[in-house]
């Protein structure tokens, strides 16, 4: 005997990446146990018993009889509580308390709590999104995160807001609830770059990063105004468009720092973790599937890194790879994942251990073997990928009062829009000129010019590892300037974008 | 000989031995500072107590060559190749090779021994000793520049130590001088010591092709420890008739050399310094104790053509400048910068400006202004330090330090 088998579909998340599960459910006659078979975690597990406490006292019927539920494929991993609703809709239907037809042709993920009710979990977007992707066409979800999950073209919502009314609304007996899409938040409203007054060279550099993408490192002492430059970098970059601002939103949402009622933003992200970070929360890990550490919370923004030469060398090495490729993969035993992670990366540094070095105002008390050591610290191949080296002094308040103010973030990032177009309609692909091909770089470049690098780095005491991060901030100088030929004041202006300290190293 | 061993290292230490050395007194020097618990400085304080006569070869050849034997010979042999694959020549106390301002008193005063040198320290000009730290301000390398250059150019012959900061703004100031410069190594020449400078190409070399000197009185694989940095500092002090101590913490070498510097009756000489600043104690302690003040070239002159009027008497060379200044002023160079980043920079020398605050000066386009000071950097018009831009040399217009 025994009722046909009861189907859901649900979604597991590797990464950003979806797989369709499929939640079978059937019951038999015996002792009125739940198994649940398909590898699944220890989440997944306790389910059994939410979905238990959940139905029941919400005054459904629990079955008298064996429920044998198995999620499919039995090889792929399945964490996180985002299965409460297919796996509870799946009983619901193998009890016939819900037509089976009307479940088989629905997708569901949300999480129940005892009381029935259906709340939206940690990584909701990517799952909607992943459920889209996957050719879901009507979706069951939390109310709490329908607005979000409308942001997500294409899918019928079935917002539900506790276990009750999955019953009514599978059962025909209620419509599906209006869904308004949440709203998109734009603009520059972050600090703007006319509150920076003075340094000239510092707000140059910070345009360049803005227009080529260049990771930028800022040399200064403490109170320099480090972060209030690296703060206003993403108000100078294109606004997101909704897709990017959607897979943004994703990671946010998998790392639990979004909520479902959260505008969908359109403004580059600005990430800055502390430097005592662990290799594992700046580019993702933990246990199980990884989560997305801070070099993916700020892909399509700013990544800053303060006092760079205090992380430890293990940390910075695991930075490497994310910059050099855009995205992060990381191998676990159960799952191998990758989270898309390009950042535009703005590292700060003291110049000397005591911070003092260069100060009119105070003198360094550093032993000079010490500060050979920590700028010895600055080389390798992470600070190879920082094209734009910065020394700021400190901030002078009477100098301050004086100075005129900048130029607004909204005129800045108008140049580096038309630069960026520029960048990307000759690499195609959205590429910037951090990444460009070495052999384009040159044929674009007058040959004085490269003559005039060799000899300029030469002359600096750079090494031919710089020649080609020097040349591509040159090819985004020219860029700024609507010039498609770079030329030798380009270069001459790049190679001033280097650190003193660091010209051996680099 | 006493050792046969020693003959054949005798015809080994021909081609080291300078001009009016006698080779096999060399390979007896050499073998018994190779050997352990033995040092050429014992030797001299043995003669120094004791009061016989003749000239230090005749005294040091009486008191090593009996205590030799062929064991000598074979741990020297080795050494003695190194400075022959360096290209060095070495030289007896009180030989004609030997600089003569080194072997005044000698063995009263601690000249050493023997002494290498690829070059020789010209002994026909008055000669003056740069000295300060390694960790140098851009005020201090400015000002030794300077000094350097307009002593240079009056004919005078620097020295300095070998390391970074205020030994080589010295040096790269006047190596091009007619009066040229040359170097006391803190190491053994097999040493390469600092790095940059002593790779091919590096500021020795340029040192030995300009006709001065790198001398060191070490075996050549001696690293350059702190005792040996202060024996070296006492060789700086000696082979000048000038001392000018620029800038020093106040534990720093420069004490030390203005210690050597009064022993040897050599005039002092310190650069008044920020009072705010730790490599301004030396100078400003010294000054206090009597060193005469050196506020620009002129002072420094000063005293050099001082020297070379007694020194003219006496029938050898002179100063070539009376030394104000104003005298060794020359033409404006072609300048790779706007003329109003040149302007900001001259009136700032010898100071360093920050970057920032030269733009800001200027009013000029930050990326135009970043390209300018490339290209004179690259000319070596400027240079950058974390104290920020600074003219590599004194500009044309007569400037003052203190404004
Ligand atoms: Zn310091």
């Amino acid at each position: 005997m025994g009722r046909p088998l009861a189907i859901v579909r649900g979604v597991a998340l590797l990464g950003l990446t979806a797989r369709e599960v499929r939640v079978e459910a059937a019951s038999s006659p015996g002792l009125p146990l739940l198994r649940l078979v398909g590898l699944p975690d220890a989440a997944v597990r306790e389910a059994g018993d939410r979905v238990r406490t959940a139905i029941t006292r919400h005054g459904l019927r629990w079955p008298g009889e064996r429920i044998v539920v198995n999620l499919a494929p039995a090889d792929l991993p399945k964490a996180g509580s985002a299965f409460d609703l297919p796996l509870a809709v799946a009983i619901l239907a193998a009890t016939g308390q819900v037509p089976i037809a009307a479940a088989a042709a629905c997708w569901a993920c949300g999480e129940l709590g005892l009381d029935g009710s259906v709340r939206p979990v940690a990584g909701q977007l990517p799952l909607v999104a992943g459920a889209r992707q996957l050719g879901a066409e009507r979706l069951l979800l939390p109310a709490a995160a329908a607005s979000e999950a409308a942001l997500v073209e294409g899918l019928e919502l079935l917002p539900v807001a506790d276990i009750g009314e999955v019953v009514e609304l599978l059962g025909g007996r209620c419509a599906p609830r209006v869904v308004e899409p949440l709203p998109r938040q734009a603009g520059v409203t972050g600090p703007d770059l006319a509150e920076v007054r003075g340094q000239p060279v510092a707000r140059r550099a910070v345009e360049l990063a803005a227009a080529g993408g260049h990771h930028l490192l800022l040399s200064g002492p403490p109170g320099c105004g480090k972060s209030m430059l690296a703060a206003r970098l993403p108000g100078l970059l294109p606004q997101l468009t909704t897709d990017e601002a959607l897979e943004v939103a994703a990671l946010h949402s998998l790392a639990g720092l979004r909520s479902p009622e959260q505008p969908l933003d359109l403004r580059p992200p600005l990430r800055s973790p502390h430097q005592v970070v662990s290799a594992a929360a700046l580019v993702g890990g933990g246990s199980g599937v990884p989560r997305p550490g801070e070099v993916s919370l700020a892909h399509r923004g700013v990544l800053t890194l303060d006092e760079l030469l205090e992380v430890p060398r293990a940390v910075l090495d695991a930075l490497r790879q994310p910059l050099e490729q855009g995205e992060v993969v990381l191998t676990r035993s159960r799952a191998r994942v990758s989270y898309p992670a390009k950042v535009l990366l703005v590292a700060a540094t003291n110049p000397c251990p005591c911070g003092y070095l260069g100060d009119p105002r105070r003198a360094c008390s550093c032993r000079p073997d010490r500060i050979e050591r920590y700028r010895a610290r600055l080389s390798g191949p992470l600070l190879d990928r920082l094209d734009l080296q910065v020394s700021l002094r400190p901030l002078d308040p009477d100098a301050l009062v004086g100075a005129a103010s900048g130029e607004a973030s909204s005129v800045v990032a108008t140049r580096v829009a038309d630069a960026r177009q520029r960048a990307a309609a000759r690499w195609g692909g959205g590429t910037l000129n951090r990444d460009a091909d070495p052999q384009g770089l040159r044929h674009a470049t007058d040959r004085r010019a490269l003559a005039r690098l060799a000899g300029a780095l030469h002359g600096v005491g750079g090494s031919a590892r710089a020649f080609d991060r020097t040349l591509r901030v040159a090819r985004t100088i020219a860029d700024l300037g609507d010039d498609e030929v770079v030329r030798t004041v380009h270069v001459e202006e790049a190679v001033a974008y280097r650190l003193p300290a660091t010209r051996g190293a680099a | 000989m006493s050792a046969p061993g020693l003959t054949g290292l005798a015809e080994a230490c021909r081609e080291i031995t300078a001009p009016g050395s006698d080779p096999e007194l060399v390979a007896a020097l050499v073998a018994w500072a190779v050997r352990p618990r033995r040092t050429l400085e014992g030797v001299r304080r043995a003669l120094a107590s004791d009061a016989g006569g003749g000239t230090p070869a005749r005294r040091l050849r009486a008191h090593v060559l009996p205590h030799l034997d062929d064991d000598d010979a074979a741990h020297a042999a080795a050494v003695i190749a190194r400075w022959v694959a360096r290209g060095c020549q070495l030289s007896v106390v009180g030989d004609p090779g030997y600089p003569s301002r080194l072997a005044e008193g000698w063995p009263d005063t601690d000249g050493p021994v023997l002494l290498a040198a690829s070059g020789q320290v010209p002994e026909d000009r008055p000669t003056v000793a740069l000295v300060g730290s390694r960790r140098a301000s851009s005020y201090g390398t400015g000002i030794t520049a300077w000094l350097a250059e307009a002593a240079g150019e009056a004919g005078a012959h620097v020295i300095s130590g070998g390391a970074v900061g205020i030994d080589a703004a010295a040096h790269r100031a006047a190596v091009h001088t007619s009066g040229g410069t040359s170097v006391v190594l803190a190491c053994g020449h097999d040493v390469d010591y600092p790095r940059s400078h002593a790779r091919p190409g590096g500021l020795f070399d340029g040192i030995r092709r300009a006709g001065g000197a790198v001398v060191s009185e070490q075996l050549p694989a001696v690293p350059p420890r702190a005792g040996v940095v202060r024996a070296r500092n006492r060789i700086v002090a000696a082979l000048a008739d000038v001392v000018v101590v620029v800038e020093g913490g106040a534990r720093s070498g420069a004490l030390l050399t203005a210690t050597a510097a009064l022993e040897r009756d050599r005039v002092l000489l310190a650069v008044p310094g920020d009072v705010r600043a730790s490599g301004s104690v030396a100078p400003n302690r010294l000054l206090g104790e009597g060193a005469h003040p050196c506020t620009g070239p002129g002072d420094l002159l000063e005293h050099l053509d001082r020297l070379a009027h007694r020194a003219h008497l006496a029938g050898t060379g002179g100063v070539a400048a009376s030394g104000t200044a104003a005298e060794v002023d020359r033409a404006d160079p072609l300048s790779a910068l706007p003329a109003p980043l040149h302007a900001a920079l001259r009136a700032a020398w010898p100071r360093a400006v920050p970057v920032d605050v030269l733009l800001e000066r200027v009013e000029l386009d930050a990326g135009a202004a970043l390209a300018a000071l490339t290209r004179a950097q690259v000319a070596g018009e400027v240079a950058e330090g974390p104290e920020g831009v600074v003219l590599c040399r004194r500009p044309a217009a007569p400037q003052r330090l203190i404004s």
